[in-house]
């Protein structure tokens, strides 16, 4: 059983000699339940692993509290308090072979020799560090990154600790590697059954792991949501922006009268082009009612963006620029009046040229209303 | 590394070993002399070589010093002393001015940097007194306790080797359950261990080689490095039998070379790293 | 500061305390120590009594300290830009693609580890004037100069002369300047190679290189060679104390402030006068390394830094 609360959680860097004081976390409040993966995502620099670490009590708190299990642990050293952490750079121990690495913690808590033979031999199985190699007698220097990442996490499992801490634990690894660590991390989790934090910088890990996602932007929490509620109903425009690849179109316009009581939203256009118009739903425009006649943006994602336009949708008008076929699906790069635009299709034959002038049809029934003075949604 | 080709290739392989030749005389002509007999020493022109080598000229010149093994034991007892003490103690110090974060350090190491620019004749008129007060003076104290308080020199060398350990190790062994004693002894060190050899070297290399010190702290023959015990013969005896003197330079020189080709590469190594940091 | 700032700060303190002691002992005591006794008089075997600047007056009269003020400065000025050029000169022949590099580092280097004992009683024999080896080698070519010139010089005897005892000493001292050409050499290959093949392909001989890559790149080395020479050079006294038996040399011709400094301590058991000539060493040498890092710095080129 663990659960970490995290309340009103300051971290600031005092002024120093030519540079001014730096709010590194800005009043940082979530509660990660226990077994919950929680994933902290964000650009460098916004306070994603400060509040990792002031977890894993390696910096120290400036302001707020951390509470593991309901008790208070901001004053409580590290090594008591029964955490784990897998480092970004794997932070093994070079001279000392992989046993020794995996041992290590639990020699210094006084385990019993046996208990911890038997702790770091299933850690290992469940790892593969076994077979097809035994790799426990070998030095890290003598492992590829894969595998020292997978010893990283060994030494994290045999403490078996309340909760795991992850300070981007992929980012060394190649793309493929990346990709199967992070399906491991996701069994293990369920394996292991316990509480994960999970600091990243790369949306898709924080999508394809999370049970619930932490966005952070400028040491200040943007929104807190299961990964498809950030990704269909993002708190703001940073958000929007943020998770997703490719990220969601923003159209910039206004919402205008249209008949049946219904809102009509009208591009913004600087160009002599036919501005993007598309018709709301009776139930959309009610609650919309009071931005009538003003500025909002509209995001919805590229797959919301059809290269049949039917007649139920509205469409948009652009210019294509460039095709780029994935394989599974293909997106297409287009520029509307003042707009770029991304659209996501699983059509793969579309005998489209660049430079060639086409339209879309544009599914609004999910998209996303933002105001563009606040950066805040307005109705998603 | 093979930067630019000399437009003169045999030009810098001649000098180059014409200066090998040169350097390497002054050894040479130390051995031939140590193994010629008195007279030959005096012969003009020179001999290169002994007609006889006079391997008794080395037991001989032993006896002229006097307790040679004694200064022996000596000199090994203060190096050994001064190399532990050294080592532990610079790499201690060095541990705070490089693995922990706190205020006042840069201040306090610039003062370390600042200590590096008094040299020994500055204040040893006062380091004579505090010795003399506490009783010290004739004793092997002088020689070894100062070794234990660190110095600058080591300090620094060791404090770049340690800034080089990443800091991910410090804190996985943190979480890991180390106390900051424990990350010292058990993961910095043991890493550190080339930079640690290096200081050893330095630092009983300083201490064999020490003139000054000994000259100036001990009182009793007994009590003499070979350093010391080399002068005296150099002092006492009368007329000059270069054979012994160079006989006895010899044996003095040689556990420093024997310790050189034993760890060559350590040592060259500590020598560029420290003019480059 | 806060708790953990706190808990910090000791931590660092408790770490450093060998050296904290040391400095207390060792460094900042003597000094003030050297003030104070500079203007006594003290012998150690009794309390030091107040003279005021009595010692100061008696240095500024004393012809001998003047010597040994002009012998030392004259030693670090001649001495230092010599076994610069050298150790530089020879790493730059070592860092051609030869056969033997190793080898060649290690015969350079070996002469600086010959303990200053060993050092001084083989160049007192290797200078000795009428056998010694230096003036074997010297005597065919200045025979054939008498010869074609007519001239009459003699080989010197170079520690019982005055005017050549201090030139003794330099040579020596160049025969143990290996440790500068290890350095130098390692900061010869630090100089990444792209640098010289650039420099190749716009079309520099090998002399405008090593004036616009070579010596640049290397800067900081020879910078902090330099300081580290002064400091030494300044506090000379084994070398020079053994190579004369003990003395000063001929004419006080190898006495310098270390030396004198010895002598008035530990020979009249002068401690008061000692601590005066041991601030102006210090003096002295802070002087001379700030004068260096004042006209250093400008020239020094730090890349990446």
């Amino acid at each position: 059983m663990a659960k970490v609360l995290i309340e009103n959680l300051y971290k600031i860097y005092p002024a120093e000699k030519g540079r001014p004081e730096k709010i590194a976390v800005d009043n940082a409040n979530f509660e990660i339940q226990d077994r919950e993966f929680m994933v902290l995502v964000g650009p460098s620099g916004c306070g994603k692993t400060t509040t990792l670490r002031m977890v894993a009590g390696l910096e120290e708190i400036t302001r707020g509290s951390i509470y593991l299990d309901g008790k208070k642990i901001n004053e409580v050293p590290p090594k008591d308090r029964d955490i784990a952490m897998v480092f970004q750079n794997y932070a093994l121990y070079p001279h000392m072979p992989v046993y020794r690495n995996m041992a290590f913690g639990l020699e210094l808590r006084g385990v019993p020799k046996d208990e911890i033979r038997r702790r770091v031999d299933s850690a290992a199985k469940i790892l593969g560090l076994l077979e097809p190699d035994n790799l426990l007698e070998r030095k890290p220097k003598a492992l590829s990154g894969g595998q020292r990442q997978r010893v990283a996490l060994g030494r994290a499992i045999v403490r078996k600790p309340k909760a795991f801490l992850f300070d981007e634990p992929l980012s060394n690894l190649d793309a493929k590697m990346r990709v199967e660590t992070r399906t491991e991390i996701s069994k293990l989790h369920r394996q292991l059954d316990s509480t994960m934090i999970y600091v990243t910088h790369d949306q898709t890990e924080a999508m394809t792991m999370a049970d619930r996602i932490v966005v952070m932007r400028y040491g200040k929490i943007q929104q807190i949501a299961a990964p498809l509620e950030l990704y269909h109903r993002p708190a703001n425009l940073f958000v929007a922006g943020f998770i997703g690849s490719p990220p969601m179109n923003l159209l910039q316009g206004t919402l205008e009268a249209a008949p049946n009581g219904t809102l009509e939203f009208v591009e913004k256009v600087t160009s002599p082009h036919l501005p993007f118009r598309g018709v709301l739903s009776t139930d959309t425009s009610r609650k919309l009612s009071s931005r009538q006649g003003k500025e909002v943006i509209l995001g919805f994602r590229p797959e919301q963006l059809h290269p049949n336009a039917t007649s139920s949708n509205p469409t948009l008008q652009g210019i294509l620029e460039v095709v780029e076929p994935m394989g599974a699906e293909t997106y297409l790069y287009l520029k509307t009046g003042a707009h770029s635009c991304i659209c996501r299709t699983t059509e793969t034959d579309l005998g489209l040229k660049e430079g060639s002038k086409i339209n879309l049809g544009v599914d609004l029934s999910r998209a996303v209303f933002f105001d563009p003075k606040t950066e805040e949604t307005i109705l998603t | 590394m093979k930067p630019t080709h000399s437009s003169f290739p045999w030009f810098s392989r001649l000098a180059l070993i014409l200066l090998g030749v040169l350097f390497l005389l002054p050894f040479f002509w130390m051995v031939s002399t140590s193994l010629k007999p008195l007279n030959e020493t005096m012969k003009l022109p020179l001999e290169w070589l002994p007609t006889s080598p006079q391997w008794h000229n080395y037991p001989d010149a032993m006896k002229a010093m006097g307790p040679f093994w004694l200064y022996a034991r000596n000199s090994l007892f203060l190096a050994f002393l001064n190399v532990v003490g050294t080592v532990f103690s610079s790499a201690l110090v060095a541990y705070g001015f490089s693995r922990l974060d706190w205020r006042g350090r840069d201040t306090c190491f610039f003062v370390l940097l600042a200590t590096m620019m008094i040299p020994f004749p500055v204040v040893m008129v006062p380091i004579y007194g505090l010795f003399r007060a506490l009783g010290w003076i004739g004793t092997f104290q002088p020689l070894w306790v100062p070794a234990f308080l660190a110095g600058a020199f080591n300090v620094f060398l060791l404090r770049q080797f340690f800034l080089s350990i990443p800091k991910d190790l410090s804190e996985a062994a943190r979480i890991d359950g180390c106390s900051e004693f424990r990350i010292f002894w058990q993961i910095i060190l043991p890493l550190a261990k080339p930079a640690l050899l290096t200081v050893a070297l330095f630092q009983f290399m300083a201490t064999w080689n020490d003139f000054l010190g000994p000259l100036i702290f001990l009182a009793r023959e007994e009590q003499y490095t070979l350093a010391l015990g080399l002068q005296a013969l150099q002092g006492t005896i009368s007329g000059t039998p270069w054979h012994h003197l160079m006989a006895a330079s010899t044996l003095v020189l040689l556990p420093v070379l024997v310790l050189f080709f034993l760890t060559q590469r350590t040592f060259i190594r500590g020598i560029a790293t420290t003019g480059l940091k | 500061m806060t708790l953990g700032e706190r808990r910090n700060v000791l931590k660092g303190l408790l770490f450093i305390s060998p050296w904290i002691l040391g400095f207390l002992a060792f460094n900042l005591y003597p000094l003030v120590a050297s003030i104070w006794f500079s203007l006594c008089d003290y012998s150690v075997l009794s309390q030091p009594v107040f003279l005021g600047a009595q010692n100061y007056v008696d240095l500024w009269r004393d012809p001998v300290f003047w010597k040994a003020l002009r012998n030392t400065v004259l030693f670090a000025v001649v001495a230092i830009p010599l076994s610069t050029l050298l150790s530089i000169g020879l790493a730059i022949l070592l860092n051609q693609p030869i056969a033997g590099q190793g080898i060649y580092r290690t015969i350079f280097f070996l002469p600086s580890l010959v303990p200053a004992i060993s050092l001084a009683i083989l160049w007192q024999w290797m200078l000795n004037g009428p056998m010694g080896l230096v003036n074997s080698l010297l005597r065919p070519p200045l025979q054939a100069i008498n010869a074609l010139f007519g001239s009459h010089l003699q080989a010197p005897d170079w520690l019982n002369d005055p005017n050549f005892a201090l030139w003794g000493l330099i040579l020596t001292g160049l025969w143990g300047t290996g440790q500068a050409v290890v350095i130098y050499l390692a900061g010869l290959q630090e100089v990444p190679i792209e640098l010289y093949e650039a420099a190749e392909l716009d079309g520099t001989n090998s002399w405008q290189r090593f004036l616009h890559i070579t010596l640049p790149m290397l800067s900081p080395v020879i910078f902090f060679n330099v300081l580290m020479s002064i400091i030494g050079a300044l506090q000379t006294f084994a070398v020079p104390y053994i190579l004369t038996g003990g003395g000063d040399g001929p004419g006080r011709s190898l006495l310098f402030l270390a030396t004198y400094i010895y002598q008035n301590a530990f020979d009249y058991w002068n401690m008061g006068y000692a601590s005066a000539l041991a601030l102006c060493l210090f003096v002295l040498i802070i002087g001379l390394s700030l004068i260096t890092v004042h006209y250093g710095e400008k020239k020094v080129h730090y890349s990446g830094r």
